[in-house]
């Protein structure tokens, strides 16, 4: 992320000062301000989202969501623990189901549990960060409620084909960590089960 | 299917507190512990927003988005999507609101049945913030080397725009 930020901010700011140098610092508190406002919204879904997670754990509801779909993350997430898992599947489904602000506070507790200490972000970290990055939406209500304004004959009917995008994109994006986790796990010196160990780590 | 989805999140708030409630759950609690955790996430995934803001605010003015899209168009061409969608594309991971602005501008300028805003909003609806997401998820924990979780969300999203300007032109 460092070398990312850095390569933007620097190319940018280089770019500003040929093209116009009287916009870059305005821009840069622009951006600023954006960030303020748009977390002063996510304070409010937070608050709402986190109270009513808060109730769906005490009555039980999330671990048994979580339960209904372990046979899939179980095998996905190799390793994590029973909690983690209802997370990840609560996350997947708040995202399913286009409540965003709901997944995010879900997906960071998550991905608190899945790290391991060190720096590096674990192989299940990113494959979780790849399912998430790649979107699972199954309604995309904005782009339709966009549709919908701008006078649309059928606004759903991108819904259809939005689903098939985000499937191939998810489905080819946890296959090509999976590829890349397992090369890596393989060329390890030789563990005598490479799987069965990381479990209890 | 509109309609369905906008009473699904009301019915759905109604079911927890019901059941919260008739199971002895302090729902007063539950809510003001919610408004409590929320302030303390906010606060840590803050910094991170801001950062990251700042950076695609000035990519999109200093028109280095711009050059980067007349860059990569020939790229995108060949792999099928039309250049009117290059912008839109190459501004979908770094900005939600950003590239919501570039969609509605598309949908006005080429009406919003045509094949450039299907398209459009195929590739909006079927992908993420990529940026965002990789640094909010891992604002609050100790990792900050993310290994290849970024070029493979990125080829991801590349290959989700590849495969929506495919399907608009079947479907």
């Amino acid at each position: 992320m460092n070398g990312v930020f850095f390569v933007m901010m620097f190319s940018s700011l280089v770019m500003t000062i040929f093209v116009s140098p009287s916009q870059a610092f305005p821009a840069m508190i622009d951006g600023a301000s954006g960030a303020i406002a748009l977390s002063l919204k996510l304070c409010a879904i937070y608050a709402i989202w986190l109270s009513v997670l808060d109730i769906m754990n005490k009555v039980g509801m999330s671990k048994a969501l979580g339960r209904a779909c372990s046979p899939l993350t179980r095998k996905l997430f190799k390793g994590e623990d029973g909690e983690t898992l209802d997370l990840i599947t609560l996350n997947f489904t708040a995202n399913f189901l286009g409540m965003g602000g709901a997944a995010t506070p879900l997906g960071i507790k998550a991905m608190e549990r899945m790290q391991d200490g060190t720096p590096r972000a674990t192989d299940n970290m990113i494959l979780f960060l790849v399912i998430n990055a790649t979107s699972i939406q199954l309604i995309p209500a904005t782009v339709v409620g966009l549709r919908a304004a701008a006078g649309s004959a059928s606004p759903g009917d991108i819904i259809l084909p939005s689903l098939l995008a985000t499937s191939v994109a998810t489905v080819v994006g946890v296959a090509i960590v999976k590829a890349l986790s397992a090369k890596k796990t393989r060329k390890k010196p030789s563990p005598p089960a490479p799987l069965k160990g990381a479990r209890f780590e | 299917m509109r309609a369905l989805s906008e009473f699904f999140l009301p019915v759905f708030i109604i079911a927890v507190l019901a059941i919260g409630f008739f199971c002895r759950v302090n729902v007063y609690d539950s809510f003001v512990t919610g408004a409590r955790e929320g302030v303390k996430l906010v606060l840590s995934v803050f910094p991170y927003i801001c950062a990251v803001l700042i950076a695609t605010e000035l990519f999109s003015v200093s028109g280095m988005s711009a050059a980067l899209t007349d860059l990569l168009a020939p790229l995108f061409r060949f792999l099928g999507i039309p250049e009117q969608l290059c912008e839109l594309v190459i501004v979908r991971p770094l900005s939600g609101n950003g590239s919501l602005a570039v969609l509605e501008k598309l949908i006005a300028e080429y009406g919003a049945d045509s094949y450039i805003a299907r398209c459009g909003s195929v590739i909006v609806g079927a992908s993420e913030t990529v940026f965002y997401v990789c640094t909010v998820y891992v604002s609050t924990t100790k990792v900050h080397k993310l290994r290849y979780a970024l070029p493979v969300s990125l080829f991801c999203t590349l290959l989700g725009a590849v495969v929506s300007c495919l399907l608009c032109t079947l479907m």
